[in-house]
């Protein structure tokens, strides 16, 4: 070779070396990087082969990191690793920090006998250093006997450096790549914990959260139990985590195990499957573990539990990560914290709640016992005295007469207690109900006196959402417990309230009131301070009717002054669906005109039909269908069925109500009406009524 | 004629109490609340031999009230601290039937079993 060819190629290689530490030191991704520059070196000089080798951590080997083409795949599959300071000249490069040339040809001729790379003559293996320290090797090959001179090293070494700075710069990337992923990591755990206050959904949450953000193997939460004896396995990930949980995991606190003496000592603890304190991870459940972390989570000063957590990989935990572990640790252990004070408050309101309905249960049931003794012993009585009298002869006629009367009387008593507790079980069919037609049939159905009510509805109040029939007997209940206090006027008015929505219905008396042991007991089936005639389920009934639609009931009383009763329920403004009446051309309504009747009349006037209102029993207007009111002040419905059927109009008649009972509808019908049926309330109702 | 004092405001237990009474032979004088009950007795003081009390029933205020049977029957006996009395209830209760016989009662009868009624009055006033 001539000194002029000897410079070109060694100026063409110090170009080479140049564009390729130019195109190295820009890619920033490990593993690229790597994989890239045994392609840049091979492309850009021409060369068999190119490999990097990296120091393991006990600087005892150089092993394969990547390798140029189909060979170097291989050989990193297999960790091709070669000995520092061993025969290799990878090994001895690193060794003695300095580039190294085998050449197979003349007097120093070595043997390539690596089955991977066959055609190697020549090969040159340079140092990677940074700094003070060697972290690697690189190696290049050629096929020519003689590709390599003593100079050329340099000029590759310049190249060698710059790779081994890229190398740095690249892992510097990565850790503070994987710093700001660990913090996000952190960051997500504490923010999505903080949230749930429920440890049976917070833990798994957590478990899950941490081996996603961080790549692990496996996470669990371990609780300290109440004797402070034992960490108990709360949530574990993975199917492992799931049987440990289901097995009742459990460590005991002390030096025995990690979580032990984390919880212990109240600080962190690593386990590592390297290096000196080689442990021993001896758990079936997981056993790809090769490195370990205990985390205390530590509340107030106070251990409540641990969590560890677990990755296949040795040596697998940086300080980044324990830093952020413990930030991610204080987290959970707050979140754990908040938990377990709603758990405190659940579970003290569970006892409130236990011993209230325990109270309500006994005074109900004592209540009940004296009810029904005293319902059924009339019967009893009577019945076995009668018995001796017909068995001695003795039957007196009018003694027979009044024992007769008392069973009726007892069984009344008992159907009644029977109507109220049916009531509660019936369907409801909650629908749009005009409060003041309610009102005025639970007045008329209980009987009482219509001079004492004074009725204020504000029109935005006008419509409850309610099962008509069980409002009315709510209604009715009450109104009657006012009457038997005494009330001489009873005051009642709806109106919207600042809740969207919701209505209030106050029912103010003037009677007697209670005493706050009584409002107590108010709510109890079956108290009652009104004597024996009454079974004490009319406010508790109340309370059931207002809450199946949605509302509550609320009382105040004051002994000597009154009651005050209020109903919150959903409201709902009058609809103006179109009336469609089908063949209907002329109604008769016979009914007072009352609220009812003139929202029936608005509810028509967009319609032909032509309606025509009486209470008039002498005269009846033709028309193609009657509706009756079933309670009508002036007239009783008896007498204007009895006229109905005497004029021959009963197939043509349906009795309207706002209260349906099947027995009333059996008397109705028996009483040749043609239905009976609830009061529509909306022009979607009337059509249906028309048709 | 023997006549019992029968005090309950169970309307229909009262009556029906009565019919069994004087079909059994006895004069009955019936009221319904403690107040009548003892004003009753003091009218009638020297015909009643026995006297039969509701626990619970209107007391002397007139409110319904638990044990007011046991107020009129303190009253009673202050009235005539020899008169048997036998209390009437419709719970089964141990402490109740104690507190009775603490201040006097000679029986406490548990209603639904009515049927032993008249043969305890007729043992009690064969004492």
């Amino acid at each position: 070779m001539t000194n002029d060819t000897h410079s070109e190629r060694h100026a063409k290689l110090l170009k080479a070396a140049a564009r390729a530490a130019k195109n190295i030191t820009t890619i920033l991704d490990p593993y690229e990087l790597l994989q890239r520059t045994v392609d840049i070196i091979c492309d850009e000089f021409g060369f068999y082969y190119a490999g990097v080798f990296f120091l393991d951590d006990a600087k005892q080997y150089a092993v394969l990191k990547a390798g140029r083409g189909e060979a170097g795949r291989r050989m990193v599959n297999v960790e091709h690793k070669l000995a520092v300071g061993g025969n290799s000249m990878i090994g001895a490069s690193i060794a003695n920090r300095q580039g190294r040339i085998a050449l197979d040809v003349g007097t120093e001729a070595v043997f390539f006998e690596n089955p991977d790379l066959p055609n190697t003559r020549s090969e040159m293996a340079l140092p990677l250093i940074v700094g003070d320290d060697v972290i690697g090797a690189l190696t290049v090959q050629s096929t020519e006997e003689a590709a390599f001179h003593d100079e050329d090293i340099a000029a590759l070494q310049t190249m060698a450096d710059q790779l081994a700075i890229a190398i740095q710069n690249s892992n510097l990337h990565r850790q503070a790549e994987r710093r700001s992923r660990l913090l996000k990591a952190a960051n997500r755990v504490g923010k999505e914990v903080t949230s749930i206050l429920d440890l049976e959904e917070l833990l798994p949450h957590t478990v899950n959260i941490i081996c996603e953000a961080y790549g692990l193997y496996y996470a669990g939460v371990f609780l300290v139990d109440a004797a402070g004896e034992y960490a108990v396995l709360r949530a574990g990930y993975g199917k492992a985590g799931k049987a440990m949980v289901a097995e009742g995991h459990k460590l005991k606190i002390g030096t025995e195990s990690m979580i032990g003496a984390c919880i212990a000592m109240g600080e962190a603890r690593i386990a590592l499957d390297v290096g000196e304190e080689r442990v021993h991870f001896k758990n079936p459940h997981l056993p790809h573990t090769r490195s370990e972390m205990a985390l205390p989570l530590i509340y107030a000063g106070k251990a409540l539990g641990a969590v560890t957590i677990q990755s296949s990989e040795e040596h697998a935990f940086s300080e980044d990560d324990i830093t952020t572990l413990l930030t991610m640790a204080e987290h959970l252990a707050v979140a754990i914290n908040n938990a377990n004070l709603i758990n405190e408050l659940k579970e003290a309101h569970n006892e409130i709640l236990r011993n209230k309905v325990f109270e309500a249960l006994t005074t109900a049931s004592t209540e009940a016992i004296h009810w029904i003794g005293n319902k059924t012993l009339p019967i009893s009585l009577t019945v076995s005295r009668l018995q001796e009298e017909i068995a001695e002869g003795q039957v007196d006629l009018d003694s027979l007469k009044e024992d007769l009367e008392m069973i009726s009387e007892s069984a009344a008593q008992i159907i009644q207690v029977k109507e109220q507790l049916i009531g509660a079980v019936r369907e409801m069919k909650p629908r749009p109900v005009l409060f003041a037609d309610a009102l005025q049939t639970a007045i008329r159905q209980r009987d009482l006196a219509e001079n004492i009510f004074k009725v204020q509805i504000d029109p935005a109040a006008a419509y409850v959402i309610a099962d008509s029939t069980q409002l009315v007997r709510a209604l009715g209940n009450i109104l009657q417990n006012a009457v038997e206090a005494g009330a001489k006027s009873i005051k009642i008015s709806t109106h919207p309230t600042e809740e969207r929505g919701i209505l209030e219905v106050v029912i103010e008396d003037d009677g007697s009131g209670m005493s706050e042991d009584v409002m107590q007991k108010a709510w109890s089936p079956f108290f009652t301070t009104r004597g024996v005639a009454h079974h004490g389920l009319g406010l508790p009934a109340a309370m059931h009717v207002v809450s199946q639609s949605q509302g509550h009931i609320t009382l105040v009383s004051e002994e000597g002054k009154g009651t005050t009763v209020a109903m919150f329920m959903p409201r709902v403004h009058a609809n103006d669906e179109p009336v469609e009446a089908g063949n209907v051309k002329n109604i008769l309504l016979i009914d007072d005109n009352d609220d009812w009747a003139n929202l029936f009349a608005e509810l028509l006037k967009g319609t032909k039909v032509k309606l025509t209102q009486s209470t008039d029993l002498g005269k009846f207007p033709a028309a193609d269908l009657i509706l009756v009111d079933e309670h009508i002040a002036s007239v009783a419905l008896m007498d204007v069925l009895a006229a109905i059927s005497k004029a021959g109009l009963a197939s043509k008649t349906v009795i309207l109500t706002s209260a349906i009972n099947p027995e009333r509808v059996t008397q109705f019908l028996r009483h040749g009406a043609k239905d009976v049926t609830v009061k529509p309330y909306s022009g979607g109702e009337v059509s249906e009524l028309l048709k | 004629m023997t006549t019992v004092l029968l005090v309950d405001d169970e309307k229909l237990i009262q009556r029906s109490l009565e019919k069994t009474l004087l079909r059994a032979g006895f004069d009955v004088l019936t009221a319904a609340d403690c107040k009548s009950g003892s004003e009753l007795f003091t009218q009638n003081i020297g015909e009643v031999s026995i006297a039969v009390l509701d626990l619970n029933m209107p007391g002397f205020d007139g409110t319904p009230k638990t044990g007011a049977g046991l107020d009129l029957l303190d009253d009673l006996k202050k009235q005539k601290a020899d008169l048997p009395v036998v209390i009437l209830t419709a719970y089964d209760e141990v402490t109740k039937a104690k507190d009775s016989v603490s201040r006097g009662a000679n029986a406490f009868f548990v209603k639904g079993r009515e049927q032993g009624l008249v043969e305890l009055i007729q043992k009690i006033l064969s004492e």
